[in-house]
């Protein structure tokens, strides 16, 4: 009685079923498949062989990878780059939103928001293109601005002692006004009495953005943090790729980089899927680990 | 006091002014350069206006066959994978949104999972090769048709509209498709608008596919044409921007014309100037969808 109760609601929803279908289909094949892919970095993968077919390897890759005599280089840079990003990066949306909340002219913030959000929108293509052009010894304004001021000219791109703060503030440039939109929605859902009870307490403005603004933010900055943390082993791939050139490969080769060159360049690819699989492992390990940390620290956790 | 707090108050403009500034001059340099006489540009010290205003650039842009290829491929793929995308997300997100659908919270299950352990580019990078979709066009639409966060966002939007009127209609005698059609979307249009535009700025800003899944030079996307100029452009600037610095006398008799990079620069206008004319007229219904996905992801 029961199971033909559950079959006439299923048969009442049949468009439904049928509106989920193209869906369901896609993630099986996009997401599932690979996932189940993902044993090719144990496999001799040869493309009549397939995900299933190929024969066994082991741990053969894996080892391949460890002996490889970048692999600490690659590991080193990967870090280095993700953390000097997570540091220096994070901060800096909440201290737009912050700046942004203590304009009065309602006029001025719209249109300072407005234009942050602009570089999220363009591709790291053109933003490359940009800071050739910008940035360029010959003929660029930066450059025209230093010889101006009296400085050397500096060749910023594919120089190692610029790379790092090319890495970092691009970075920066392209997504903080596009992170900072929810912490402006944090802001703004505080409830002003607080600030007045603030005021009344004689709080300037520094110790209401201390005591009032910041913990405000906090529990959407702690989730957004561990977030972040899970693609600590990924570096940003786009940007690297095109702002990594042979004269910076010592910092500045990757792991993302790596799997996407020996994989899908080179064309060993069970090689570079055992890469990729290290990564995601350590990746998931991460976000696992700092989960647990801020659940006993602050309460706030994702899962 | 007071004026301690006003002084913070100046510099907090001054500030913002800057990173405001930061934001939109890298634009308005390249339409500068783009709108200025090529050689003449080499010379350097231009800045916001251009000096010896001229379409020429844009003109051999828009005479060059290769670049109007790839512009094609951009707005087609832009177009059809917008379209399908938002189309299917969004039946996808109605089925969801129906809290009496049996295994609702199983298929909700089935497209989170994935989102948590990635298998990374090479599985899916074989199983594109194995869908035979690697070096046709629709290796750009159809991985990029569904999205896990768009789906929560258009969901989340679906949700807030009231049942009663979806009651009323299916007493008028509609079917469950036509009220999707005549009473779902219509009303759906904010959620609609700012899907389109996350997944039109994806389509429109990939160079990734068109430069490791695509080799056939007739299917290059506008993207990945500035990814290969990128690579050329520094080397050939320079040496020509040495030969314009030499022979100063003779650059400033000749007629004049266009150079590499100020047909780079009239390419990256003609990529970037769409997107940057219709972002801020979205800018209420995208702010909304970044709050939904990111408190419910």
């Amino acid at each position: 009685m029961r199971s033909s109760l559950l079959w006439k609601k299923i048969w009442q929803h049949k468009v439904f079923y049928f509106f989920l279908l193209p869906g369901l289909v896609w993630f099986f094949i996009f997401s599932y498949v690979p996932l189940f892919g993902v044993q090719v970095a144990f496999r001799d993968y040869t493309f009549s062989g397939g995900f299933t077919g190929s024969p066994w390897a082991g741990l053969k890759y894996f080892q391949q990878f460890f002996d490889y005599y970048k692999f600490e280089q690659i590991l080193r840079n990967t870090i280095i780059i993700s953390f000097m990003k997570l540091f220096i990066g994070f901060p800096m949306p909440i201290l737009l939103a912050i700046l942004l909340n203590e304009i009065r002219s309602i006029k001025f913030q719209k249109t300072v928001q407005t234009l942050s959000y602009l570089p999220h929108f363009v591709s790291w293509i053109v933003v490359v293109t940009l800071m050739q052009r910008l940035l360029s010894l010959h003929g660029g304004p930066v450059n025209e601005l230093l010889i101006a001021l009296g400085m050397e000219p500096v060749q910023f791109l594919y120089n190692t002692s610029w790379f790092y703060q090319v890495i970092v503030g691009s970075d920066i440039w392209k997504s903080i006004g596009w992170n900072s939109i929810i912490y402006m929605a944090a802001i703004a859902g505080i409830d002003q009495q607080l600030y007045e009870a603030a005021k009344i307490d004689g709080a300037n403005r520094f110790r209401q953005i201390w005591h009032v603004t910041l913990p405000g933010v906090r529990n959407i900055a702690i989730i957004l943090f561990i977030l972040s943390i899970g693609s600590l082993m990924s570096a940003g791939y786009e940007q690297l790729l095109l702002l990594s050139g042979p004269a910076t490969a010592g910092i500045g080769s990757v792991l993302d980089v790596h799997v996407i060159q020996s994989g899908i360049s080179e064309g060993r690819l069970s090689y570079a899927a055992a890469v990729g699989l290290f990564q995601s492992v350590i990746g998931l390990v991460l976000i696992l680990a700092v989960n647990r940390i801020a659940r006993k620290v602050s309460d706030v956790s994702l899962f | 006091m007071k004026r301690h707090l006003s002084i913070f108050t100046i510099l907090n403009y001054i500030f913002l002014a800057l990173v405001g500034f930061s934001m939109i001059y890298p634009f308005i340099y390249i339409l500068a350069y783009s709108l200025n006489d090529g050689k003449d540009s080499m010379l350097g010290a231009l800045y916001f206006l251009p000096r010896k205003l001229t379409l020429d650039n844009y003109a051999e842009v828009f005479e060059n066959a290769r670049i109007w290829q790839a512009y094609k491929i951009t707005l087609a793929r832009t177009l059809l994978g917008t379209l399908l995308h938002v189309g299917l997300s969004t039946l996808m997100a109605y089925a969801l949104s129906k809290k009496s659908l049996p295994g609702r919270s199983f298929f909700a299950f089935y497209i989170f999972l994935p989102t948590i352990f990635s298998a990374g580019f090479i599985p899916f990078f074989i199983t594109l090769q194995k869908l035979h979709l690697i070096n046709t066009f629709w290796v750009y639409v159809i991985p990029m048709l569904f999205n896990f966060m768009h789906i929560v966002i258009i969901r989340t939007f679906l949700q807030g509209i009231p049942e009663e009127l979806e009651e009323s209609a299916r007493i008028d005698g509609y079917g469950d498709f036509q009220i999707f059609m005549r009473i779902i979307l219509p009303l759906s249009g904010p959620v609609l608008a700012t899907i389109s535009l996350f997944i039109g700025v994806a389509h429109w800003n990939d160079w990734f596919t068109g430069a490791y899944y695509v080799s056939d030079k007739s299917l290059i996307p506008v993207q990945t044409l500035l990814q290969e100029m990128l690579t050329q452009a520094e080397a050939l600037s320079s040496s020509m921007q040495r030969s314009a610095q030499q022979g100063g006398q003779t650059i400033s008799a000749s007629a004049g014309g266009s150079t590499p990079e100020s047909l780079r620069m009239a390419l990256l206008v003609i990529t970037v100037f769409p997107i940057l004319c219709i972002y801020p007229f979205l800018q209420r219904y995208f702010v909304k969808g970044v709050m939904i996905g990111s408190v419910k992801g």
